[in-house]
């Protein structure tokens, strides 16, 4: 029997959603729980599993597509089956942007794409249909005109004919145009050896491009592997993510930075203690709980600013920036404030887990009012962080190590570890980032209050 | 004491060349040698092989000339005689270098040269009780090269001998017992058989001449055994090996084995022991060579080294071009690499030629590639000269048919390895070497046919089979 396949609800706040990669393509045998697709949203790529087991008969909406949630995106069932039409709702908005990148002759692009279905043009996706066209359209401007022999002669000389000025009827390439250009740009001293040359015209590199060699020698395989090496390559859809979002945040909010040193000394041992008590925490435990009390001493830099208006928050929501080989994300402990330490920890260590598994769901990365960022087990003295979009403070932890300090006019050996608050000047002045960042500080240092905690 | 711009420890192929070219670019050169201009190679290794060789392979022919419709009656040799003809060719040979020395300018000290410090180095003279000359030096290039090593469990005794001292030899004993199945070793061994010596070889790996690609091996290891009657013993340990005036003894597994002599080869050594390395600040590897950077520098960036003293490929041939471009760098004319294609010639018989990529070099690295044989056993002039024997392979990238390595095992593949040489340094795919005209009939037409037959396109050989309908 044809199953559809509907675009979940991951979160609260997602209305629709786009579809980044198809991992199965038509006519694929499914099983259930198998990945189907990669979809996107504002904060991180997710994939989508299959409920069903069976053959994937049909894609209602293709990559790069934008649909909203609980709709209709796929068909699976028998081979052969009849699929029932279904429309793509009209949801996406960058239909022509998203269809752009396959926009070439491909039998995956675009969506609604039926196997060996003659019938298929009655469901046109209007994503497809607008795409198609206008790709060519946006190069009509300028028509770049070669005659047959020149356009070989190019090809043959493996070279971009383009900057070529034609001296043919309507400006058009002819090639005696070809033979002035590659004499003008010297490319009879040009040396490549023949695997070179070959591989650069399968690679599609202009040879003009390439600079000749320091000793005179043939441009060889490797100098083209070298350029081949050095050619950009998209980043991968996390990676993107993360750089629009933190450099929409650090050139938005004017960042400032303030230092603390921290004395761990008795907290470490504490921690020592515990763990053999049978109750391990970690550092990050009691740093969250330290900065959760700090925020609700000093609300203000658990509220957000526009610039123009402040919206304070009467939740706190601590984020954990957690480093994946990928990238990075941030899952969040809700109420991080009205938690236990040993809360704190089962709930750190569960999202730590699914964080690095790659499972966390949308609705446990968002919401949170402010960021630690610890880079303790890194081996660093002392870092900076950018803000996280959507609050006004990231506080980031460097690694505790010992070091002699004064204590009562002695120099003492004590584990100090070093905290820099990044605040959004914007809302935040130094004076407030210095109170509140102390503020955790003293939270940290004050063991009593851990030995009531724990 | 004399300041040099450059002092090159050694004259053998990799420093002579390196002095002289240095002197021609201008610099004042010192060039230490403790023995004799030429090195091993010209004097007690290459040229001298390669000249008893060259009478131990005519011999063989003539004794097989019937098969070409020649008689000889009562062939024989005087091994006496075949050893004068080497020192004369080594004479020559070492004259020319002694001239082309002078004629560059290149002041040659005759001793043993230890580094004081970085910057300046001590000769002994040799024999003579003449005052040591200390020499200043802007940069330095050690060439000293290698010698056969001889394990400690080898008796001392004038019936135990490694390539040098055999070379010394003035008439030839009845059999021999090679010990180690490489490329000196085989050389000798076939050398030997072809003498009617008796030679039984013993070899600890599981085959003789390891470094080369494993079709080149059998067809080697089959013609040393069938044609030329050498035993050959691998996977084996020689042990208790005894020497006394009468002959050497030794035992392989269960069995005995007797001779009037024992041939050692066991591979190189680097020769660093005079030079003080340390006072120059140089660290030798756990193996005792001299490691350089890919501009021939050591760790100390005013000396070089080249040749064998810093292992790679042991071959005259590396270490000439090695010197060249120690010179060139050192001389601060423009900074090169060292060459890393470097072909490998042994001879055997049959020849052996071989340079880059083997085929199980490239399944190991997991390379895809493709591979083309011809048979000499079917080209025109094998035939024609009577040496219808082995094979020439290419071996290429599997997408691009760059021609990635070449191996050939048979008549002249010393010679012809040169233009796989050059095609494989020159990026060639097998297309453009398919297409380059080959004259007929010669033994180098047989890289074009493999060629052909790499792209799938034989004229001389049976076309790939296809599978059945």
């Amino acid at each position: 029997m044809v199953k559809a396949v509907i675009m979940p609800k991951l979160g609260q706040s997602e209305e629709t959603v786009k579809i980044v990669r198809w991992r199965k393509q038509l006519g694929d045998t499914v099983a259930k729980g198998d990945i189907l697709f990669e979809i996107e949203t504002d904060k991180a790529v997710l994939e989508v599993e299959s409920f069903y087991t069976g053959t994937l008969l049909k894609i209602v909406a293709g990559e790069g597509v934008t649909v909203p949630v609980q709709t209709t995106v796929a068909f699976v069932g028998d081979p052969g089956e009849p699929v029932p039409d279904v429309p793509l709702p009209a949801a996406a908005p960058k239909k022509a942007e998203a269809a752009r990148p396959s926009a070439a002759p491909s039998s995956q692009a675009g969506s609604g794409i039926e196997r060996k279905a003659p019938k298929a043009s009655v469901t046109p996706a209007p994503s497809a249909v607008a795409a198609a066209p206008a790709a060519p359209a946006a190069v009509e401007p300028q028509l770049f005109r070669i005659s047959p022999r020149a356009a070989k002669l190019a090809r043959e000389s493996v070279i971009d004919p383009t900057p070529i000025v034609g001296t043919g009827p309507n400006g058009r390439i002819v090639e005696r145009d070809v033979k002035a250009y590659l004499e003008a740009r010297g490319y009879a001293s040009l040396r490549i050896t023949p695997t070179a040359k070959q591989l650069a015209a399968r690679e599609g590199i202009d040879l003009l491009s390439l600079e000749p060699k320091e000793d005179g020698s043939q441009i060889a395989v490797a100098d083209i592997e070298r350029l081949l090496a050095e050619r950009p390559k998209p980043m991968t859809r996390m990676r993107q993510i993360i750089a629009e979002r933190l450099t929409e945040s650090y050139t938005h909010a004017p960042h400032f930075f303030v230092t603390v040193a921290v004395d761990v000394t008795e907290l470490e041992s504490l921690r020592a203690e515990l763990k053999a008590a049978g109750t391990p925490y970690t550092l990050t435990d009691f740093i969250v709980k330290a900065a959760a009390l700090a925020l609700e001493q000093f609300p203000v830099v658990n509220g957000t600013s526009d610039g123009k208006s402040i919206r304070s928050r009467s939740k706190i929501h601590l984020g954990l920036a957690v480093a994946l080989e990928q990238g990075l994300v941030v899952p969040v402990i809700r109420n991080a404030n009205e938690l236990t330490l040993a809360e704190i920890h089962a709930r750190a260590q569960a999202l730590t887990a699914k964080a690095r598994a790659g499972q966390l769901t949308p609705a446990e990365m968002s919401g949170s009012t402010f960021t630690i960022s610890n880079l303790g087990m890194m081996d660093v003295e002392n870092f900076t962080a950018i803000i996280n979009p959507g609050e006004s403070a990231i506080l980031a932890v460097s690694t505790g190590a010992k070091q002699p300090v004064v204590r009562d006019g002695q120099i003492v050996i004590r584990t100090i570890m070093k905290m820099t608050l990044s605040s959004d000047h914007r809302l935040i002045d130094g004076a407030l980032a210095a109170r509140f960042v102390n503020s955790i500080r003293k939270n940290l240092e004050e063991i009593k209050l851990w030995q009531r905690l724990t | 004491m004399a300041a040099f711009d450059i002092v090159v420890i050694g004259a053998g192929p990799g420093g002579y060349p390196a002095a002289i070219r240095a002197a021609q670019l201008g610099a004042s050169v010192a060039l230490v040698e403790k023995e004799e201009v030429g090195g091993t190679c010209l004097n007690w290794g290459c040229i001298p092989t390669k000249t008893l060789i060259a009478s131990s392979e005519l011999f063989a022919r003539i004794k097989s000339a019937s098969s070409m419709g020649l008689h000889v009656d009562k062939a024989s040799f005087d091994y006496g005689a075949m050893a004068d003809r080497k020192d004369q060719v080594v004479g020559k040979l070492r004259n020319g270098v002694k001239q082309l020395l002078k004629a560059n300018g290149v002041t040659v000290f005759q001793g043993t040269a230890s580094f004081q410090s970085r910057h300046s180095i001590k000769v002994e003279p040799s024999g003579s009780g003449a005052e040591p000359v200390i020499l200043t030096a802007g940069k330095t290039i050690i060439s000293t090269g290698a010698t056969s090593a001889m394990p400690g469990f080898l008796p001392r005794h004038e019936r135990v001998v490694e390539s040098r001292a055999f070379l010394g030899l003035r008439a030839l004993p009845a059999k021999v017992l090679v010990l180690g199945g490489g490329i000196i070793g085989c050389e000798f061994a076939c050398m030997l058989a072809q003498l009617g010596v008796q030679v039984t070889m013993v070899e600890l790996l599981e085959d003789i001449v390891a470094v080369v690609d494993a079709d080149v091996r059998r067809e080697l290891r089959r013609y040393m055994e069938k044609t030329l009657g050498i035993r050959i013993l691998t996977g084996v340990t020689l042990e208790d090996i005894k020497a006394d005036d009468h002959g050497v003894q030794g035992r392989a597994g269960q069995e005995k084995l007797e001779a009037d002599l024992l041939l050692v080869s066991l591979g190189r050594k680097p020769v660093t022991s005079s030079l003080k390395l340390e006072n120059a600040g140089l660290t030798p590897n756990e193996r005792g060579f001299l490691d350089v950077d890919a501009y021939g520098r050591t760790n100390v960036a005013s000396i070089y080294a080249v040749g064998d003293v810093t292992g790679g490929p042991l071959l005259a041939h590396a270490a000439t071009a090695q010197g060249l471009v120690a010179a060139e760098n050192a001389c601060g004319r423009y900074l090169h690499k060292n060459e890393t294609l470097v072909p490998n010639c042994i001879f055997t018989t049959p020849e052996i030629g071989s340079v880059g990529l083997g085929e199980q070099e490239a399944q190991q690295q997991g390379r895809k590639i493709k591979t083309g044989k011809f048979s000499l056993t079917v080209l025109g002039k094998a035939l024609a000269i009577g040496e219808p024997i082995g094979f020439v392979k290419w071996v290429a990238d599997a997408e691009t048919n760059q021609l990635l390595g070449a191996h050939a095992v048979g008549p002249h593949a010393t010679d012809i390895i040169a233009e796989a040489t050059l095609a494989i340094r020159s990026e060639l795919t097998a297309a453009d070497l398919a297409h380059t005209i080959h004259a007929h009939p010669t033994l180098a037409e047989a890289w074009m046919e493999a060629a052909h037959v790499l792209t799938g396109e034989p004229i001389h050989s049976a076309p790939p089979r296809k599978p059945a309908q």
